[in-house]
């Protein structure tokens, strides 16, 4: 008896003291975090979370760095799944909240942010942001925009002045620049399209439709705009001759290219703007994609941060501060002046870092300037599903074995068919 | 009377009893046992429940009137994300061309099956000659052998990595090659519907030839010199020798490279997810990465741990059919 007495005592003192040394023990914030950029972005965010700590003594920011954005999307929802440790915060696509929200990886961000937080972001940013999951009539509110990209044509400025041709304007424009800048041994434009849907969305949105709307669960494949807009892609290689023929499996390859003369321009990301600057050494030109009939156009891309569902308060609250100290404008702009990402605050745009930097980036600000063409990241319920359609389409087009029409419209057919479950009256 | 009892129950116990029970052997094999029911016997009967179960986690639990668009389910006002309880029907399915998970099982199949009996074949073939090649005793004999080994120790994530390269239109040194040869047809071999799965055998044959190469050349070593010494006596020419001395000596080393290799095609998915992934129409996915397709990407969970079900049958097939072949051989 006294045996026992003497155990229960013993067990009693243990927990106790673990729990007041549990207390002082700093406030663990662990943020999943994907590499999709060619910078020292690993050093920047350890730079980032040993300046925050030194300021907020009793907070410990872990960044855990899992690979690409899908691998980092799925060690969360399998570890979730597992019963195992979760992060507080993860940083994934923009496009992923439809999926995450779905499976109860993540929450909303409603209890701490306010319109005026929100207000100072471009609002391109905030486009992907919103879920309506209980369909009570109010969006919540889901993804802080962090490290953000869009399309941009990337132009050799100095080879098309010596050419005689100014930047394009519009479709006309571009391929008839483009068929002329071909030489044997140069490509007018490069237009990676084997993973099609972004690089294709700024032709859509040119054309004078998106292929998607503000809705989760509608799709505009085979509008009229769209067809003219593949039919577009495949002229650039028919008519014009300026851009290989058929499917370009070429993202990884077209920068070192653009920067080496290879080709006169490429769609790409703005996250290539770095490395292709560093590396060219003719005057780079950038710019939003000419529209058909004039005007621009892009689409908006990248990651955004989540709060993970099952934070518990403390540690909520710690990774709110952190994410609102690293979604500052100071520190919007110098992750993008590091990492090549888009600034995510409009009044980062008058902090002298920026004006410094794009006095010797003259880039970087064009490439900002391109955001008031941005439209919607392709974004449904069953991402992934809906859009292996339209690529399956998309490159049956581009393999020559349909039209863009016929093509489309066998796509819109699918896509509505899986959609349908999620269309409310 | 009390003693003289507990006396012969103790005799008993140390004559009959005791010398049979050995507990350390058990006690040693515990920790194993353990493991092989942590990591086999138990995921082995999850896969077989969960293929039961239907469950698309990407999706909202909304409940609509459907019968989930499976063959055998009657409609009924369901939620659209489950868990529901469908018991064999993503088999039926399965066996259904005109359902989604017919049309993506049988076309898995087939491109594992072209996959399967062109890599093991070739690369068995190509492991043999290397093996005859290199099994001589020259000089730097050994950087030839280390030149045809030398992919094997390459991850599979490095070899389809350069091989991807390889493959580049215009440039890649693969699509040069062949134009030097006259080929003028289409050089996007990853993302070509057409050409695909050819550069995942390419790929796949160039890797595991230098493998089983190995086992050829442990093989070739081993052979008794005399029975040749009388075949040369005899007369016999290089060829006779190789086909009627070396190749039957070899069944044993032949039968157990083709299973190792046909097991391994089954397990293989490295390269795909590096190479093909973009080729979203299907046409190079084989099992295992549609596997991986359906539980990752399209969370199609159910149907995911069904195709797991059939992945597994067939292993255990092809293990019980080396199993019976090598105990036959041993008798």
């Amino acid at each position: 008896m006294k045996m026992r007495i003497l155990l229960i005592l013993a067990l009693l003192l243990t927990t106790g003291t673990a729990a007041i040394a549990h207390a002082q023990d700093p406030v663990v914030v662990e943020i999943y975090f994907p590499i999709a950029v060619d910078s020292p972005i690993t050093e920047t965010l350890e730079g980032y979370a040993a300046t925050f700590e030194e300021a907020n003594p009793g907070v410990d920011i872990v960044f855990s760095y899992e690979g690409g954005y899908s691998d980092v999307k799925n060690k969360l929802l399998t570890t979730m799944e597992g019963g195992g440790d979760l992060p507080a915060l993860g940083i994934m696509l923009a496009t992923d909240i439809y999926d995450l929200r779905n499976a109860e990886a993540i929450v909303p961000w409603d209890a701490y942010i306010s319109d005026d937080y929100l207000a100072d972001f471009f609002p391109t940013w905030l486009e992907n942001s919103y879920y309506d999951y209980d369909l009570d009539g109010t969006a919540e509110f889901y993804g802080i925009p962090f490290q953000r990209s869009t399309v941009l044509l990337y132009y050799n400025k100095t080879m098309l002045e010596e050419n005689g041709f100014a930047a394009p304007t519009n479709w006309e424009e571009l391929a008839t620049t483009a068929q002329a800048l071909t030489t044997a041994d140069r490509w007018g434009i490069l237009n990676p399209n084997s993973w099609p849907y972004w690089v294709f969305q700024p032709f859509a949105i040119g054309a004078g439709q998106n292929i998607v709307s503000e809705s989760d669960s509608e799709v505009f494949f085979d509008a009229p705009e769209v067809v003219e807009a593949l039919q577009f892609w495949v002229d650039l290689y028919e008519v014009y001759g300026a851009t290989p023929a058929g499917v370009q499996s070429n993202w990884g390859d077209a920068p070192g290219l653009f920067a080496d003369g290879a080709a006169a321009m490429i769609l790409h990301s703005t996250g290539s703007l770095p490395s292709i600057l560093a590396k060219a050494d003719f005057e780079v030109g950038v710019m939003a994609v000419p529209g058909k009939e004039g005007g621009y156009a892009t689409v908006s891309g990248g990651g955004n941060l989540y709060l993970v569902a099952g934070t518990d308060d403390a540690t909520a609250e710690a990774a709110w501060n952190f994410v609102q100290w690293l979604t500052s404008p100071e520190m919007a702009v110098d992750w993008s002046i590091n990492s090549g990402y888009i600034t995510t605050r409009q009044s980062g745009l008058e902090l002298d870092t920026w004006t410094a930097y794009v006095a010797e980036n003259p880039q970087a600000a064009d490439a900002v300037a391109a955001l008031e063409y941005t439209g919607r990241e392709f974004s449904v319920q069953q991402l992934n599903d809906v859009r292996n359609i339209l690529h399956s389409y998309i490159l049956s087009v581009l393999n020559g074995e349909a039209t863009p029409a016929e093509a489309l419209a066998a796509a819109q057919a699918e896509a509505a068919a899986i959609l349908s479950i999620y269309v409310m009256e | 009377m009390m003693t003289a009892n507990t006396f012969d129950l103790h005799t008993y116990w140390t004559r009959h009893l005791r010398p049979r029970l050995k507990p350390l052997p058990y006690l040693l094999l515990l920790p194993t046992v353990y493991f092989v029911y942590l990591f086999t016997i138990m995921p082995t009967f999850k896969v077989l429940r969960d293929s039961q179960t239907y469950y698309h986690p990407n999706r909202p639990a909304r409940e609509i009137m459907s019968d989930l668009s499976l063959p055998g389910i009657e409609e009924a006002k369901r939620s659209i994300r489950g868990p529901h309880d469908v018991g064999f029907a993503y088999f039926r399915a399965m066996f259904d061309p005109d359902t989604v998970e017919g049309e993506r099982f049988f076309r898995a199949m087939r491109n594992t099956i072209i996959y399967v009996v062109t890599t093991v074949p070739i690369s068995m073939l190509l492991a043999f000659t290397f093996a005859v090649l290199v099994n001589r005793r020259l000089r730097w004999i050994g950087s030839a052998r280390i030149a045809f080994f030398y992919p094997t120790m390459l991850p599979m994530v490095s070899a389809a990595t350069i091989w991807l390269f390889f493959f580049t239109p215009e440039y890649g040194l693969w699509n040069a090659a062949l134009r030097w040869f006259g080929y003028h047809g289409a050089e996007n071999w990853v993302i070509n519907p057409d050409l695909a799965l050819v550069g995942l055998i390419i790929v796949a044959i160039w890797k595991n030839a230098g493998y089983f190469m190995i086992f050829y050349l442990a093989g070739l070593q081993n052979l008794p010199e005399d029975v040749y010494e009388a075949a040369a006596l005899d007369g016999a020419s290089w060829w006779v020798q190789m086909f009627r001395i070396t190749l039957p000596l070899l069944r044993r080393t032949t039968l157990f490279v083709s299973v190792v290799a046909i097991i391994s095609a089954f397990q293989t998915i490295d390269h795909a997810l590096v190479m093909t992934y973009e080729l979203v129409t299907g046409e190079a996915d084989l099992l295992l990465y549609e596997i991986y397709n359906q539980r990752f990407i399209l969370q199609n969970y159910g149907f995911a741990n069904a195709l797991t079900v059939v992945m597994i049958a067939i292993l255990l097939g092809l293990t019980i059919i080396n199993f019976l072949i090598s105990e036959r051989e041993n008798e």
